[in-house]
């Protein structure tokens, strides 16, 4: 019987060891072992070199941009989503509305599709002289605005990514707060607690912790789904105005920075978004309330 | 209170138009003319030029690019949920030497984004081709479908994992105790008894799964370099950033649509289940 | 680790083998030929491939695509290499200059002394003058060609015709005039100027340091030469850059990405702005969008203005090159093919294959080989667009030499994307210049010769 249960764990959990060891462990590692390499396109063979891929790093205008633009991205697309996936799925829950379920179906589309058909979409929203945008501030007597020159390209990603993800986290922290007790409001209202009170004295409190891991891996998530957006909607451009560091990474084979360099911006990449997951992580450390 | 309603109402309905629209927009832009597409894009289609579709899915290649999508999505599900189901029940319900350091590693993982290591991954992969053609003389590695959904359903096993270990460690255990007794094998017990019970989370795992492997068009333009044997997403980002070649906006829109079509059906019909299993996608990559 | 990963990979996919193999399984004996698809179309690389092998008996298996690096980088860095590569420089995923970098190209000086497959002439004889002898051909300044030059396509500044007509405007001759019509045309409020991506800037840049220095300064611009960019001559170039950025389209920059430069495209054509730099493709490529337009419409083509009366004007010749990976297995039949790509029957191939549009009409391919003569064949636009030579511009050839890998600086984030900015006004001429200086001497150190 022993030895049955032995070859059943083996037969049962080894599959998914060896996957996980071969696409996720090795080429994590090679991340940080190639990052101390030079390793040009079209020849394999790697030298070593050190902490020099580091250095030049440190010099590399455009990587420095696009550590900022990334780092930009994930605070305002972070607040934007976070904030207003709260709010609505308040609303949504807070009280009885006609079309609850409509609204919920609705708000979670824009999650489901592509980011190569929305960047299709947004190209066709930012259009400076039929645009929608620019065709309603027009309409208000306003200037069109250039959503993808210098000035708005960081702006118009966010609006783009937030009008993504927004439904995602809304329908998510429905399902939360559909697990707050009645009782609960049903007292605070007796207490003389309005609903503005009621969404921060109970809502936010019960549902810390999922705020709590959305906001974690939200970051993960937004640095990917970052590079997605700017490959599909600007390329990095203008003058890399829009360039985030996952994209510089994955241009460097074409960019002529070779293997080793790409490997290098990964390793700051991976070390910045694990940074700043245990920094969320420890600064929103509460008490969760007992009830 | 009624004017609080109202208001409620109108932010309500003007979130709902800010989605629609686009979404409405792109369908319409699908059946217009090439030529139109150079007009307001606002206008609606003079009338409706059905000819696009047919355009993309013969001279664009979008009927072969469906077909690779389609088998790439299917047969990554597959590997996932027959790799992933037995690990994350083992993984919940035995206490074995090494589970917890298992734990671990998968939990690691959720913070490992597949576009983090795609360019190792496919050095990896051009590696291997090369050390096979010195041995074997062939290589089979890159340009190789089944490949590519390897990489999706190991890229996706963290996740699933977690998701499918949380739901089997909340069942009771008098199940495999009572089936232990009837003289049922552990293999019998897992996948006649447990898994069935799992089945909310198993349409959790493959919703979640096949929106991300269906949409995902990185790693299958990184990792297959033959053009043709692209999938959906990959072919239309071509399709849409060629230069210098005639721009055939027709074809783009209509292959939008049917990038977007297909994930819309499916998400209609199972809102209701997607939507339940969200407590647990906050994890979602 | 690498090891490692590789062999457990082929433990976990022996059933690959079997399953899911889909390895490229090539015609043995064939000479592999890869030639991008652009707007020439992929049909005119069929026949030339057929005719080719009525004329030698040489079996060819033609690969074509308009990404054609996704294709063929993968299985070139596996050591899978095509016998011939038509793909030019220039192009944003570099891959020939990669294979330039990384002396990976066989030396055509055999071709040029063979004789082209079926006819008597010698390859050096038909090739038209000075093609075999810029630094896109000779790419290491030893005197040996390594690319061949194929499809020439003079750019130039385009314009709307009949809009010049229309206002009763001449095409300016120097950069002097040049900034006359710029304000002439802002009062009707028109822009002087708009570019699809900054990355069209090179055949501008290329042809304005010949007209301002000649091909003396031209040479040692493009080797990062000390000093230079701090000469007289480099001080016009960029007084005019920035003089030009200033009548550029403010529109321009919001729309110079892979998504949305056919707007930039369009704004020429709808009297938005009066010139953009561009090739003769763009009549091919915005032939949907002519049918729209609700003004007049012709295309024009000038070349770049002369710095003053005295000077000439220059148009850069935009040329595609051919080339043989020092890893092609069949070496001779590639430089046998290569020769035969300037016999008169491919050229007449080239420039006259039937393509098929989207809407169904029949346009030819165009494709115009740099042979000597073949200007005098060509009809209608081409006839205007090849013709410029014979008006009086002269030839810009060339290009910026190569160097090894830099982390972090490569030709169009240091020369053109910043105009971008210049535009935007985020960026100044003199800060421009610096980045230049620095990169320049970056360049330098790293040069290959």
């Amino acid at each position: 019987m022993r030895a049955r249960r032995t070859a059943f764990l083996w037969l049962c959990i080894a599959p998914a060891v060896v996957l996980f060891v071969i696409f996720m462990a090795i080429p994590t590692g090679n991340v940080f072992r190639l990052s101390l390499f030079q390793r040009s396109t079209f020849q394999p063979e790697e030298t070593f070199v050190g902490l020099q891929n580091f250095r030049t790093l440190l010099q590399d205008k455009i990587f420095i941009r696009s550590m900022q633009n990334t780092l930009l991205l994930i605070v305002a697309v972070t607040l934007f989503t976070m904030g207003g996936a709260l709010i609505f799925a308040g609303i949504l829950t807070g009280q009885k509305l006609r079309g609850q379920n409509f609204f919920r179906v609705v708000f979670y589309i824009p999650n489901i599709l592509s980011v190569v058909v929305i960047s299709g979409i947004f190209s066709a929203i930012y259009d400076v002289d039929k645009g929608l945008l620019n065709s309603i501030l027009q309409l208000f007597g306003h200037e069109g605005i250039l959503w993808k020159g210098e000035q708005y390209v960081i702006a118009s990603l966010i609006i783009a990514m937030v009008w993504q993800a927004l439904g995602y986290y809304m329908v998510m922290y429905m399902a939360a707060m559909a697990a707050v007790p009645k009782s609960l409001y049903e007292s605070a209202a007796l207490d003389g607690a309005g609903g503005i009170t009621q969404f921060f004295k109970i809502t936010v409190p019960l549902i810390w912790t999922n705020i709590r891991t959305t906001l974690t891996f939200f970051i993960i998530s937004t640095i990917n789904m970052a590079f997605l957006f700017v490959s599909a909607m600007t390329g990095g451009g203008p003058n890399n105005a829009s360039n985030v560091t996952l994209l510089y990474m994955y241009n460097q084979k074409n960019l002529g920075g070779g293997y080793g360099y790409a490997m290098a911006i990964g390793v700051v990449l991976f070390l910045v978004s694990f940074g700043l997951s245990a920094l969320v992580n420890r600064f929103t450390r509460r008490e969760t309330p007992q009830y | 209170m009624k004017l609080y309603k109202l208001f409620v109402y109108t932010a309500l309905i003007a979130l709902t138009v800010v989605i629609l629209v686009p979404v409405m927009w792109v369908v319409m832009a699908s059946v217009k003319e090439t030529a139109e597409h150079y007009g307001n894009p606002w206008a609606l289609p003079t009338h409706i030029h059905w000819q696009n579709f047919v355009n993309a899915w013969t001279k664009a290649n979008m009927g072969g690019y469906m077909l690779h999508s389609v088998a790439v999505t299917a047969l990554a599900l597959g590997i996932l949920l027959v790799v992933a189901l037995p690990a994350a029940y083992c993984l919940a319900r035995f206490h074995f030497v090494g589970r917890k350091f298992l734990n671990i590693c998968f939990m690691a993982g959720l913070f490992i984004n597949v576009n983090y290591i795609v360019v190792p991954i496919y050095l990896m992969l051009s590696d291997g081709d090369k050390w096979l053609r010195s041995w074997l003389g062939s290589s089979f590695l890159l340009n190789n479908h089944l490949v590519v959904a390897l990489v999706y359903a190991a890229t996706a096993l963290p996740f699933t994992i977690y998701l499918l270990t949380g739901y089997f460690s909340t069942l009771p255990h008098d199940f495999e105790e009572a089936a232990y007794i009837d003289g049922a094998g552990y293999g019998r017990t897992m996948v006649q008894i447990l898994f069935p019970m799992a089945k909310p989370a198993i349409i959790t795992v493959i919703l979640f799964n096949f929106l991300s492997f269906w949409n995902e068009y990185i790693i299958i333009k990184t990792l297959v370099t033959d053009r043709e044997q692209w999938t959906l997403p990959a072919g239309l980002l071509n399709l849409m950033q060629a230069q210098q070649s005639a721009a055939e906006y027709g074809s783009m829109y209509a292959g939008l649509v049917m990038v977007m079509v297909p994930v819309l059906v499916l998400y209609i019909c199972v809102q209701k289940n997607l939507t339940e299993g969200m407590t647990v996608g906050g994890l979602k990559g | 680790m690498k090891r490692i990963g590789s062999l457990l990979l082929v433990c976990a996919l022996v059933i690959g083998l079997f399953t899911g193999c889909r390895s490229n399984e090539s015609k043995s004996g064939a000479l592999k030929v890869a030639a991008i698809e652009t707007a020439y179309g992929a049909q005119m690389w069929q026949e030339v491939c057929k005719a080719f092998t009525e004329q030698t008996g040489i079996e060819v298996e033609l690969t074509t695509d308009k990404n054609l690096e996704d294709v063929i980088s993968g299985p070139m860095q596996n050591g899978e290499y095509p016998d011939v590569v038509h793909l030019a420089t220039g192009r944003p995923a570099g891959l020939t200059e990669q294979m330039i970098k990384q002396k990976a190209l066989y030396p055509l000086d055999k071709v040029l002394e063979s004789t082209v497959p079926g006819e008597n002439k010698k390859v050096s004889e038909k090739i038209a003058g000075g093609f075999t002898d810029t630094s896109l051909t000779n790419p290491y300044g030893d005197g040996k060609t390594y690319l061949a030059p194929m499809f020439y396509s003079p750019c130039g500044l385009f314009y709307n015709q009949k809009l010049f007509t229309e206002k009763g405007w001449t095409v300016p001759t120097t950069w002097e005039e040049m900034w006359e019509l710029g304000d002439k045309a802002k009062a009707e409020g028109i822009a002087l100027f708009t570019y699809p991506t900054a990355g069209y800037f090179d055949a501008f840049f290329f042809a304005l340091m010949y007209s301002i220095g000649g091909a003396a300064f031209f040479d040692k611009a493009t080797h990062y030469a000390e000093g230079i960019w701090d000469s007289a001559e480099a001080k016009t170039v960029f007084s005019i850059l920035d003089k030009l950025a200033s009548y550029t389209h403010e529109k321009t920059p919001a729309q110079a990405n892979n998504q949305d430069f056919t707007k930039n495209q369009l704004m020429v054509m709808q009297n938005e702005a009066l010139f953009m730099p561009n090739g003769t493709w763009i009549v091919g490529e915005m032939a949907q969008a002519e049918s729209t337009l609700t003004n007049e419409f012709a295309w024009g083509m000038t070349a770049l203005p002369a710095v003053n009366s005295n000077g000439a004007g220059y148009s850069f010749c935009w040329f595609e090159q051919a080339w043989i990976p020092a890893g092609a297995e069949s070496k001779e039949a590639a430089e046998q093919f290569i020769a035969f790509l300037y016999s008169d029957k491919a050229c007449e191939i080239f420039a006259n294959t039937p393509i098929q549009s989207e809407s169904g009409t029949t346009v030819k391919s165009n494709a115009i080989q740099p042979v000597l003569g073949i200007a005098d064949k060509l009809e209608g636009n081409n006839k205007l667009f090849f013709s410029i030579y014979d008006n009086g511009a002269k030839a810009a050839m060339g290009g910026f030499a190569a160097f090894k890998e830099i982390p972090g600086i490569d030709i169009s984030t240091v020369f053109f994307q910043p105009i971008d900015s210049l535009v935007a006004g985020t960026l100044t001429i003199e800060e421009y210049v610096t980045n230049i200086k620095t990169a320049s001497d970056q360049m330098r150190a790293n040069l290959l010769q």
